[in-house]
């Protein structure tokens, strides 16, 4: 009864504050819209691009005692190339430029004199590339003929370094009908995700994250104010106090994560994907992870404001490492962004967001609810070893 | 009957006894006085009687409970008035009296009886609806009386309830403890203004380093200091030479001199007084006025221990 008692009127003083309402309430909505509106072009994208066919000149030289590569010949008959480019065969460069500069093709390729027997004797596979007047148009067959060097340049190194037999070893897989890269999805249901999607989902874990601070105030006020000292001569329990502090800013923290992902859905349109169960217990997890972080903290830090410090700059460096902040390198987020908490949830609630397979989530799940296991037995350690007294 | 009886109660702190071998009874129905200077134990003293740290050795029994053991039962039957404000400033005075009264217990309509009772009794019923950072000092105080009565407790501990308030608010907080008093509760009464514990307290424990080394009622502790008589003279120019030739006076026991104040601490001033103003006259130290007081606590604390309470 008395943990209800503490509860109650823990929630009632987080509540009647101003400045927590603002800070746990407005302002990440308004991070969120900012940030959201402002780096708009900086994360995902707003709905799938269909990406034409490229018209590619290709300028096949013949001459100084050598015939046109029939390796290029072969290499653009492959069917796989007939939705991504077409190729036009063109006589010379000057031809190609010109169709460049007209727009007639949207790339060009000139195929030196003598490239197959330059190949088989061993040197690197060249091609010179002009570009078009479209930087998508660019990209595409410029994907399609550095491949196709790069191709040519492993196997070239296979056979110098293994022998010629090493290609009569690799040609099954080669030239099998099944193709050696298998085009699928990241997400199943091919969505992709919104910047404000991206900001709601970093602004909400670093908010959720920031509900630490409020643990640390609260139990650090309560010292401060000496009702601790007040509490402890009266009949409570240690356990009785603690528990009800901790749920009541635990309900404030689960009413905010709630509001976020509620008022940023109304206000700006954030799809928080299709799984709400699972988007639950990441926030509840996040919050007890913070929570218990906290509590840890606390027990060893001597003033309220030393250990809100700490978890300012936990909460910062955590976000920003997990790329919370701005997008990071991919090798970034998942190397050091590891060691965060939040990036579990963060990568989590984004594929939640791209409708991804149940199966591709519960990785996160099972390292950020092992995270938690441990932050706990932390903080109920510090807890029976330090004590709560005023 | 004994409510509070505190038996060999040591406490330690880095190894350095605080509290050392403390023996005290201290009866039901009366108001106790435990005075003494600060970083006396006094406020370690009341902290173990509450249950609030532990008892490295003798044992407490408050209304036959040993608080070691017993510590929740033994804490509703306390209620603790802080020495320093213990409130909730975002919260208005009848909530905050409710919030600790809800943790006594109290519910329902018994709850809001209690409040108002004790916001009536420390006259801050008509604030009851406005936080007490809107409060003065004294108002503050009597709200942290107010959040400590309303259970009702047999035992009312207050340590130092007075400190750093106006007279006005002194005298109510000195006529609210006579009040609890006479309405049935027993006060352990912390200070160390010797003036408030002898004008309420029926007996008196007096506290320095740990130890008790007086206790008993006012006219007791009086009448282990009755053999010395004080003459506290106010004159013009105090030479150090005159100080010197009073301290030599085989009969005088102690000199005080401080500004234009000489004290002197004798067995009876009869038959040496003629001796005191003979050395002033011959030192030319002119006598403005001239007081035989009686002894007090101040002195009988002086005289244990060679320090006043406020040293």
């Amino acid at each position: 009864m008395n943990t209800w008692t503490i509860m109650i009127y823990e929630l009632r003083r987080l509540f009647s504050s101003r400045s927590m309402i603002l800070n746990m309430f407005l302002l990440p909505l308004l991070l969120i819209f900012l940030l959201g509106a402002s780096l708009s072009g900086v994360v995902g994208d707003k709905g799938s691009t269909t990406i034409d066919v490229v018209r590619v000149a290709v300028v096949n030289l013949s001459g100084e005692g050598y015939e046109s590569s029939a390796m290029m010949d072969s290499f653009l008959k492959s069917t796989e190339l007939k939705d991504i480019i077409t190729p036009v065969m063109v006589g010379s460069r000057e031809a190609a430029e010109s169709g460049l500069r007209t727009g007639k093709y949207g790339y060009a390729v000139v195929v030196p004199p003598g490239f197959d027997s330059k190949v088989q004797s061993g040197e690197a596979a060249q091609l010179e590339f002009i570009l078009g007047q479209k930087s998508t148009d660019n990209r595409v067959a410029g994907t399609v003929f550095d491949n196709f060097l790069r191709n040519l340049n492993y196997k070239q190194s296979v056979a110098m370094t293994l022998g010629p037999e090493a290609l009569n070893v690799m040609a099954p897989s080669s030239t099998s009908n099944e193709p050696s890269v298998k085009l699928g999805e990241l997400s199943e249901g091919g969505y992709s995700y919104t910047s404000s999607q991206f900001y709601a989902v970093s602004m909400m874990l670093m908010f959720l994250l920031y509900s630490g601070l409020t643990v640390c105030t609260s139990l650090f006020n309560e010292k401060e104010n000496h009702t601790l000292f007040r509490i402890n001569s009266m009949p409570v329990k240690g356990s009785e106090l603690f528990i009800g502090k901790m749920l009541g800013v635990g309900v404030v923290s689960i009413v905010q994560c709630a509001a976020i992902i509620i008022l940023t859905n109304v206000l700006f349109g954030v799809n928080w994907g299709n799984r709400p169960g699972l988007l639950l217990l990441f926030c509840l997890l996040m919050i007890v992870a913070s929570m218990t972080l906290s509590i840890v903290i606390s027990m060893f830090s001597k003033t309220g404001a030393s250990a809100r410090s700490v978890v300012t700059v936990l909460t910062v460096s955590m976000t920003f490492i997990s790329g919370g902040m701005a997008p990071l390198p991919e090798s970034w987020v998942n190397s050091i962004g590891a060691f965060t908490i939040n990036h579990w949830a963060m990568q989590a609630i984004l594929k939640m967001m791209l409708h991804a397979d149940v199966s591709q989530i519960m990785p996160n799940l099972g390292v950020l609810s092992l995270i938690c296991l441990v932050l706990f037995s932390a903080a109920a350690i510090s807890y029976r070893k330090v004590g709560y007294h005023g | 009957m004994a409510i509070a009886v505190l038996t060999d109660v040591v406490k330690r702190y880095e190894g350095k006894l605080t509290v050392d071998h403390v023996n005290m009874t201290i009866e039901e129905g009366e108001i106790f006085g435990l005075l003494g200077p600060n970083g006396a134990g006094k406020s370690t003293t009341i902290s173990m009687i509450c249950g609030l740290l532990k008892i490295d050795g003798g044992d407490i029994l408050i209304d036959g409970l040993p608080v070691s053991s017993k510590s929740l039962e033994v804490k509703k039957r306390i209620g603790l008035v802080p020495e320093e404000l213990a409130l909730y400033d975002t919260m208005t005075a009848a909530d905050n009296v409710t919030f600790f009264g809800r943790l006594y217990g109290l519910r329902g309509k018994l709850l809001k009886e209690r409040v108002d009772e004790a916001l009536a009794f420390t006259g801050l019923s008509d604030r009851a609806k406005e936080k007490p950072s809107t409060f003065s000092g004294g108002m503050k105080r009597r709200l942290n009386i107010a959040c400590a009565i309303m259970h009702r407790p047999k035992l009312i501990i207050m340590d130092e309830p007075t400190v750093g308030i106006d007279p006005q608010s002194r005298n109510h907080i000195l006529e609210s403890v006579k009040e609890l008093n006479r309405l049935g509760s027993t006060i352990i009464y912390t200070s160390h203004y010797m003036e408030e514990v002898a004008a309420i307290c029926d007996r008196v424990a007096i506290m320095d380093k740990g130890h008790i080394i007086a206790c008993g009622t006012e006219k007791e502790l009086r009448e282990r200091v009755a053999k010395e008589e004080k003459i506290v003279i106010k004159a013009a120019n105090i030479t150090p030479e005159l100080v010197q030739e009073l301290t030599l006076h085989p009969r005088i026991r102690r000199v005080e001199a401080k500004d234009e104040v000489v004290e002197l601490y004798l067995p009876s001033s009869q038959g040496e007084l003629q001796d005191i103003l003979f050395i002033f006259a011959k030192h030319k130290g002119i006598i403005g006025s001239l007081n035989i007081e009686e002894p007090d606590l101040e002195t009988l604390f002086l005289n244990l221990t060679g320090r006043t309470l406020r040293d």
